[in-house]
């Protein structure tokens, strides 16, 4: 397979071609689905919930054996409170994984209606610095890490701090199920996890993992953390995600990985941004490196980055 | 009772509550060999040489890796240009190869970064991908391994049990290969702390906050007396000195320590780096069950 995504980028002159491409990866994806429903990460045998859900957003328009088991094993596996736990067989602990869930399970058109439970459990899910003992303390005793507490996400598990992928996240999946129930409150979390993006960019643009700068000291922003802050901020007039895509610009020209480009691209597009074309070259040079295709994460996201400059449907849309 | 009345009322309950609380035993075994053994190798660069230097240096413990898988566990935080704050990927190929010549019968390298989700992407700015491929050797992203839950042989942190990376588990020989920094919060970064790597992100999140949460130095003695590194080659060429683990200032120590024990190791890494070892409180109490705090000298 590496070496047709390769003959293909060489030997064509027009970038809409796709659809081979695309084919060729989606059928590899689900000749790795699990038998017992979804995709394990990296080396693993047991499936895991966030690569389930970019596996089935991969395959979203299929008719697949693969898709609908992927969707009725997310379904058997949700906790009772409404979250989704990181894997099959974990402890019975939601986790960011169910603002994943809700984003592809919308984005297959899955039969599921009992979501309030799990929107339920996204809004009474905060970071922890949102709790007033520890906005006192990062208030006041620990400063080295710099960031205002007021403004707070969501975690990657409960009882820790915010942190940009998750708020993300969950702030994409309460846009997308804004409609459902609750809205007032939903219209504030997302409000406030706005506020934490921003007021956690690094300062020259982009977000790494959390802060954007500890001990007075700027760190150096990630693409993958700054593509999903920017699918969250979609504002494009928004000065601090006009700043994120400016730094994804030019840091996404030697990237070599395909799970960082198929994330750029998805931003990208979303941003109207002019670098799309040269992102999505990379992309496809990056496809064709060996290493890059085992991971079943970043070819479902190679596949969701490709629909979606093709017009078929970008999962983290929002404000449709 | 006025403010400084109070201020001191405070520190003692503070101080008599941190002593209570490392009085009584709070692990389940004690892992300390009855001798420890330590070897200082010079290196100025990095370079081919650490091939030979490297090999040589393990020949001096008469290692029984024979048809064993090895570990590697290197620390690749974060690739920022100009700062060594990763274990050298020369370095870690010089280790595949020396265990591999003493007739290993696998070796790989597995980390879980802590901040990085796109472990591929570091794995290729570090370096370490050219390393890996020239020498046929296999990475494993231990955020991204099959999970064991596993109960944790001490309790320091509170946290009972983690699920834990098959690959490690599974391994008979892990070596921590840390890059030898201040840290921080936890005072240094060694091999001790090096295991905090093991932790998966896609259980834990990235970072694994959850492990801050319950204490640096809690934490790294719960996982270190439940995965004790067997051996140590710690990246000392050149250091880091500053606000570790990704700010601060190279520190050229010129230095790779092998060693049979985490605990003598960073007990001398430590001092290297201007710390008592008895002042950072992770190694200070790993010498009572994890390792010795002095070594002999090979």
């Amino acid at each position: 397979m590496c070496m047709r995504v390769f003959r293909q980028i060489f030997c064509l002159k027009n970038l809409i071609f796709f659809m081979g491409l695309v084919e060729d990866l989606q059928a590899e994806i689900e000749a790795r689905s699990l038998t017992k429903g979804g995709w394990a990460s990296g080396n693993g045998s047991r499936a895991s919930v966030e690569t389930t859900c970019y596996g089935l957003m991969a395959l979203h328009d299929r008719r697949s054996d693969a898709r609908d088991i992927a969707i009725d094993f997310l379904l058997q596996i949700q906790n009772r409170d409404g979250s989704w736990p990181a894997f099959d067989g974990d402890d019975a602990e939601g986790c960011w994984t169910t603002a994943t869930v809700l984003i592809a399970l919308r984005f297959a058109n899955a039969q599921f209606t009992d979501f309030e439970k799990s929107i339920s459990w996204l809004l009474a899910n905060k970071g922890r610095e949102g709790h007033w003992f520890w906005k006192w303390k990062f208030k006041t005793v620990d400063r080295a890490v710099q960031f205002n507490p007021d403004k707070s996400g969501w975690p990657w598990f409960p009882g820790t701090v915010s942190w940009i992928i998750p708020t993300a996240f969950t702030m994409i999946a309460l846009s997308q199920w804004l409609p459902c129930c609750r809205a007032g409150e939903i219209r504030n979390r997302i409000e406030l996890g706005m506020e934490m993006l921003r007021d956690r960019a690094c300062p020259q643009g982009g977000w790494n993992a959390g802060n954007g700068i500890v001990f007075g000291a700027a760190l150096k922003p990630h693409i993958d953390s700054t593509a999903i802050a920017l699918l969250a901020l979609s504002d494009n007039a928004d000065p601090i995600a006009i700043q994120g895509v400016k730094w994804l610009r030019l840091d996404c020209i030697d990237c070599s990985s395909v799970y960082s480009l198929s994330w750029a691209t998805l931003a990208l597009l979303m941003h109207r941004d002019g670098a799309l074309n040269r992102c999505v070259v990379n992309l496809l040079r990056a496809l064709s490196a060996n290493s890059s295709v085992s991971n079943i994460e970043a070819l479902s996201l190679a596949v969701i980055a490709i629909n979606a400059v093709q017009g078929n449907g970008n999962p983290f849309q929002v404000g449709v | 009772m006025n403010r400084r009345d109070w201020l001191i009322t405070s520190a003692a309950v503070t101080g008599s509550a941190v002593t209570v609380r490392f009085r009584h035993r709070k692990y389940s075994r004690d892992l300390r060999p009855k001798q420890s053994r330590v070897a200082i190798l010079h290196a100025d660069q990095y370079s081919d040489r650490l091939d030979e230097l490297v090999y040589e240096g393990l020949r001096l413990f008469n290692l029984d890796v024979r048809g064993k898988s090895v570990l590697l566990k290197p620390n690749i935080v974060e690739y920022i240009p100009g700062k060594p704050v990763n274990t050298d990927a020369q370095l870690i190929g010089a280790a595949a190869e020396a265990f591999l010549r003493l007739d290993a019968a696998s070796v790989v390298v597995a980390e879980g970064p802590g901040h990085h989700r796109d472990t591929d992407l570091l794995v290729h700015e570090t370096g370490l991908n050219d390393q890996l491929r020239q020498r046929k050797i296999t990475f494993v992203d231990l955020n991204r391994d099959d999970l064991i839950k596993t109960q944790l042989q001490a309790n320091y942190s509170g946290l009972g049990e983690l699920w834990l990376p098959r690959s490690v588990l599974d391994s008979d020989f892990i070596v921590s290969m840390p890059k030898v920094k201040t840290h921080h919060w936890a005072g240094v970064t060694l091999s001790l702390k090096n295991m905090f790597g093991i932790v998966p992100g896609s259980r834990y999140g990235w970072p694994k906050n959850i492990l801050h949460w319950a204490g640096i130095h809690e934490s790294i003695l719960d996982i270190c007396a439940t995965v004790r590194p067997h051996f140590v080659i710690a990246d000392g060429i050149v250091g880091m000195e500053g606000d570790g683990p990704l700010n601060g200032t190279a520190k050229e120590l010129h230095t790779i320590l092998l060693s049979d024990d985490p605990v003598a190791a960073d007990s001398i890494l430590a001092r290297f780096l201007g710390s008592e070892p008895s002042t950072v409180m992770h190694i200070q109490e790993a010498g009572r069950f994890i390792g010795n705090h002095e070594g002999v000298v090979l």
